[in-house]
């Protein structure tokens, strides 16, 4: 045969390979040992001198022209196997694979842990304290003696006279951290600033309804240094509750008494239910009363440890409660210690 | 308490000012006001009628049948009216037909419409007190003056509409000015500089007469007791003005004297009791402690037994009062009064409020003053009831001198209010004219020095209120308003805070285990209740107990977390298939007292996994547990079996303890299964406890490097046939052993148990992974290895198989 009639023999058995098995015989027939096309071009050598180049150059065009062909051919034969790999078997991309944990942190939990990410950023210490708790830190430390008035404004739940045991409650609110703090920290001398959150639960005698807990969450706060102001008190208050409530809030901060605050205040937000307008949220008023605090009593600074004179400092109470339910808008208090997973599972994230 | 702002525009001009602006303004600077009402509300549309005829009904007794005219508001109308007080001549109040009576107290509006009325038509309606919502009842219709014009809207003929603030009572508990208009109202001049009146004109008495004589036996419980008789009185109900203007704030209206001496509270602030003299006697009223189980019956019928602690007034040695609280039974002023003795007088704070509280007897008047009043308005307050009393009963007058025995001297008290320690805790350097304005709106004393401010201190602030220097930067704050106050971000040194290691700790094990584990993180009570106490078997435990629990079955403070956890996952199995609850939370054990007599106090985070199905979670929670302390870099073994000492929930052979370094910190069990079928729980329930400062105590382990392997590692089955009762943990430490160095690790795949095995026995499977740092293993090395494991395997009474 010439080269001619080669060249078609061998792409048209290339064209006519029905898989890529019988391509693949093909490909050894024609390129494998003793393959019919380097046969071809080696029989170059059986040709007269003259003629050789000519040949040479056509043979090695054609060997050439059928390896593309077997190429282009083994190409299609691979895009059509992926193409039928791809159309495949019927899948639905929505049938649930296995359940990722379903685990849920308590939206208190999570809220609060921003709250310390944030404060323990501005360099605020994250402390604890016990939830049975003396009268002395509770009360008598914050400047709240035996018989001032705000000690049955706060419903105390009083422990009964056990041996060994003093006059106990349960804490009726985060502040007796603050004593307990400056005690501790002021034990071998005070060096400023003393910065602290403490979050915690807290306890007053009440009937549970909607919006009433007899357990409730605050997270109290406490900064102590040469120069500390009520404008350092308002720039702090507001930093916090815009990175918590995640929105550019407004406060307005009134006058509140606390004993162991002086001055005090109430610090309040804008209503997020109704924009301010007043709504039942908000009993008509447009605000919402989220954080009570003040600047540091001169006796709690003493009890404390630390002199007046020489240094001031501010507090802050927040009800976590409070925020947490502006924060996701629920409207029952009672569902947070309720323990209900279809209501604790609403919330999956971890703190920002 | 309420405010009206009639009462307090007759102390201040409150004239262009919106009652929602005052409330604004009141809630910045003073007190926080919770609410604003209309009293008298939807009274606009009532008119003045004159009645021109009236007649008997002719078919009902008790009815009659009026022409009334309205003049231009609807000429003359008949109107049939069921009041038995209705005559011709009055001018009455009158509803016509379309128009609403607004809702009152538990009724609702009241749309009135033409009628027949047995047969006679009837076009509207004459009104009584009580259906304008003015009174709580009424005998009859309401008559208005004669000279009342006819047709004129009955809101423009008398002052009867008002606006009513209501303050929040705890946010002036520390402010005894507060407990009166005449406290507001000088709150409101000073917010918007404008003048107060004086608080009362001075009545003179006079110099000799009739008066009872006072003995003040303990003058710190009581520093002051001005008494005055006065004659004449008519004890008949009071005017509108004046009852109305009771009725807007709260205050049923009673008679005339009772009726002032709730005015003067509602003014002053000052607490006053009116008895009738003939009860007082000749006296002398005697001011003193009680005794021992002596008792008094008060006004309200109560008998009350007392104690050396509460304070009596009496007559000669009889008590007719609790001072300060209440009256005794029998004193008060009745229509047949005529002679009064009126009480003012102060009484210390603490021990009004002790009685009162002990007692459970809070009264208007205690309230007051357990806040400490100012001594001086013991005396104002007379003056300002008797001028009121002619001013209503010409007739009444002093019969003779009053009587103070102990009088009231006020040296004022001067505190220092230093400029830099004002601008320095407000954060803002306030000008000196502000500073002084403001505290002289207050009617403070000030004296501005080169240091600041030299301030006298009122007597009506000075009881309580303001102490200290701190209290005036208060005063001066809230009116210059805080808001006012430009905002300035906190100076300092930059350095981290100290950790808290626990504080951390315990936050990441709570992440790990509700992020990685699929546990979610429940809140329990502390009050742990009794049945569940009962049914994990700890009734006999120690507990805190509270006083005043909320219910009595829920006095204890939990000692440990998981019996409250426990109870509920009871509740959401019901939900879900399978439940994973975690809490953190503390316990208080009262047996043992720290430094300050604290119960010791424990902080776990426990864990309830359990299932619908049957199948066992324990396990799983196990290589979760020590998984997650691995991960925060507290690794433990969990190997040791324990048996649950003072923890009756869990299983005694069927759980272990999590140790670290050989320390317990906890331990991972089967549920109890008697305290399972108590909890209505599955018998197959999972806890785990760790104790999260025993957990930090061995500190944390910071992983160390090792290399990675050379060498191909080389694992081999090894299925070891020993006795049920030898541990996975102990043939994993035979296999280890048996190896020496060349053990990389030892893992076991399966647990077979099954026909084909001796009864009593078990086949553990594990995977062996050989390894050598220096060269490749081979089979030889694989069949020494086995050939150790078959010699050796009878020390733990098993045998090679296969």
């Amino acid at each position: 045969m010439d080269t001619t009639a080669r060249r078609e023999h061998w792409l048209r058995a290339i064209a006519a390979a029905a898989d890529p098995a019988a391509l693949a015989a093909i490909d050894t027939r024609l390129f494998g040992p003793k393959g019919e096309v380097p046969e071809f071009v080696r029989s170059v050598t059986a040709l007269p001198k003259d003629e050789r180049p000519a040949f040479g150059k056509a043979a090695n065009a054609v060997k050439v022209e059928v390896e593309q062909a077997l190429a282009a051919r083994r190409e299609q034969f691979a895009a059509a196997a992926l193409a039928q790999e791809l159309a495949g078997s019927a899948f639905d991309p929505t049938e649930p694979g296995p359940r990722a944990a379903r685990g849920t942190l308590h939206p208190i939990t999570i809220v609060q842990n921003e709250l310390v990410d944030l404060f323990t950023s501005m360099g605020f210490r994250w402390e604890d304290g016990p939830e049975v708790e003396s009268e002395y830190f509770n009360f008598d430390a914050l400047n709240i003696p035996g018989d001032h008035p705000a000690r049955e404004s706060q419903d105390t739940f009083w422990c009964k006279a056990q041996p060994g045991l003093g006059r106990n409650l349960l804490r009726t609110h985060t502040s007796p951290v603050q004593v307990r703090t400056m005690q501790r920290l002021t034990r071998q001398g005070f060096h400023a600033p003393l910065k602290v959150v403490v979050p915690g639960r807290c306890f007053r005698s009440e009937t549970v309804d909607k919006t009433h807990e007899h357990t409730f969450y605050q997270m109290e706060g406490l900064v102590v240094d040469r120069d500390v102001s009520t404008a350092n008190l308002i720039h702090t208050m507001k930093t916090c509750l815009r990175v918590i409530l995640e929105r550019d809030v407004q406060v307005r901060l009134r006058p509140g008494f606390f004993p162991f605050v002086e001055p005090g205040f109430e610090l309040d937000v804008n209503c997020p239910f109704c924009s301010g307008r007043g709504c039942s949220v908000c009993k008509q008023s447009g605000w919402i009363e989220i954080l009570p605090c003040g600047m540091v009593h001169p006796n709690v600074l003493r009890q404390g440890g630390i002199d007046p004179e020489a240094y001031t400092g501010f507090a802050f109470g927040m009800g976590l409660q409070r925020v947490v339910m502006l924060r996701y808008g629920i409207d029952d208090i009672r569902q947070f210690m309720g323990g209900d997973l279809r209501f604790l599972r609403q919330f999956p994230e971890v703190a920002r | 308490m309420k405010l009206s702002l009639r009462w307090l525009s007759r102390h201040v001009d409150l004239t262009g000012l919106e009652p929602k602006q005052i409330l604004a303004d009141l809630t910045m600077s003073t007190a926080e006001i919770e609410g604003l009402e209309r009293f008298g509300d939807g009274l606009e549309c009532l008119v003045v009628g004159h009645v021109r005829q009236c007649e008997r009904h002719p078919d009902a007794d008790k009815l009659s049948v009026c022409q009334v005219d309205l003049g231009a508001a609807g000429g003359v109308v008949q109107i049939v009216c069921g009041a038995a007080n209705v005559a011709a001549g009055q001018r009455t109040v009158v509803i016509r037909p379309g128009d609403t009576l607004p809702a009152q107290g538990g009724k609702g509006a009241l749309k009135i419409k033409a009628s027949k009325i047995r047969g006679v038509e009837s076009n509207g309606m004459i009104c009584s007190e009580a259906e304008l919502g003015l009174a709580e009842a009424a005998p009859g219709i309401l008559v208005l003056p004669a000279d009342a014009p006819i047709g004129a809207r009955f809101v423009d003929v008398l002052h009867v509409q008002d606006w009513v603030f209501e303050i929040d009572n705890k946010s002036i508990n520390h402010r005894p000015d507060l407990w009166g208009h005449y406290g507001f109202a000088r709150e409101l001049a000073a917010i918007y500089g404008r003048e107060l009146k004086p608080p009362v004109v001075p009545v003179p008495f006079p110099v000799e007469g009739r008066s009872v004589a006072v003995e003040i036996r303990d003058r710190d419980a009581c520093p002051r007791y001005c008494g005055l008789v006065i004659d004449g009185v008519v004890a008949g109900p009071s005017p509108h003005e004046l009852r109305w203007q009771l009725a807007a704030v709260g205050q049923r209206a009673i008679n005339l004297p009772v009726d002032l001496t709730n005015y003067v509270m509602l003014d002053l602030g000052q607490p006053m009791h009116a008895f009738d003299a003939r009860h007082v006697g000749t006296g002398p009223i005697r001011v003193r402690r009680a005794r021992d189980g002596e008792s008094i019956t008060t006004l309200d019928g109560h008998k009350r037994k007392l104690t050396a602690q509460d304070l009596l007034i009496c007559s000669g040695d009889k008590p007719e009062a609790l001072a300060g609280i209440m009256g005794g039974e029998g004193t008060m002023v009745e229509a047949a009064t005529t002679t009064l003795f009126l009480e003012s007088a102060n009484f210390h704070a603490a021990t009004i409020r002790r009685t009162s509280m002990r007692l459970g007897l809070r009264t208007d008047a205690s309230a007051r003053f357990e806040k400490a009043q100012d001594p001086a308005n013991a005396e104002l307050a007379v003056h300002l009831f008797v001028d009121l009393l002619r001013r209503y009963c010409p007739s009444a007058k002093p019969l003779g001198p009053l009587v103070d025995p102990a009088g009231f001297r006020y040296e004022p008290k001067r505190i220092v209010l230093r400029r830099a320690r004002l601008h320095q805790k407000l954060g803002l350097a306030l000008e000196d004219p502000r500073v002084l304005g403001i505290l002289e709106s207050l009617e403070f004393g000030v004296t501005v020095t080169a240091a600041g401010f030299e301030v006298a201190v009122p007597s009506f602030r000075a009881t309580k209120d303001i102490a200290i220097e701190d209290d005036l930067v208060e005063e001066v704050g809230r009116m210059f308003r805080y808001d006012n106050i430009p905002e300035v971000p906190l100076r300092g040194v930059i350095e981290p805070p100290v950790r808290n290691e626990e504080l951390f700790l315990q936050r990441r094990l709570l992440e790990v285990a509700c992020t990685d584990l699929g546990c979610s993180e429940v809140y329990n009570y502390s009050f742990v209740p009794d049945a569940v106490v009962d049914a994990c078997g700890a009734a006999a435990h120690a507990y805190v107990l509270v006083e005043n629990p909320t219910a009595p079955e829920q006095s204890r403070i939990r000692r440990h977390v998981l019996p409250s956890l426990l109870a509920s996952a009871v509740p959401n199995l019901r939900q879900h298939a399978e439940v994973r609850l975690c809490e953190r939370g503390k316990g208080y054990h009262p047996e043992m007292a720290d430094e300050h007599q604290l119960p010791h106090e424990v902080h776990e985070l426990a864990f309830v996994w359990t299932r619908r199905d049957g199948a066992h979670p324990f396990g799983e929670l196990r290589e979760a547990i020590a998984a997650l302390l691995a991960r925060l870099g507290y690794p433990a073994e969990l190997q040791r079996v324990w048996h649950g000492k003072d923890q009756p929930w869990v299983h005694p052979h069927r759980a272990v303890a999590i140790d670290r370094d050989g320390s317990p910190v906890g331990f991972v069990a089967h549920l109890h299964p008697a305290i399972a079928r108590t909890m209505a729980l599955p018998a197959t329930t999972a806890i785990a406890c760790l104790d999260v400062r025993a957990l930090l105590a061995n500190g944390r382990k910071i992983a160390r490097y090792q290399p990675v392997p050379t060498f191909p590692p080389l694992p081999v089955d090894v299925a070891l046939l020993v006795d049920e009762a030898v541990s996975v943990a102990q043939v994993a430490e035979f296999l280890r052993t048996v190896g020496k160095k060349l053990v990389r690790d030892v893992q076991l795949f399966e647990v077979y148990r099954g026909e084909r095995l001796p009864a009593g026995k078990k086949s553990l499977n594990f995977t062996v992974t050989l390894g050598a740092d220096d060269r490749t293993l081979t089979d030889q090395d694989e069949g020494k290895y086995l050939g150790k494991v078959r010699e050796q395997a009878a020390s733990i009474g098993g045998e090679l198989r296969g």
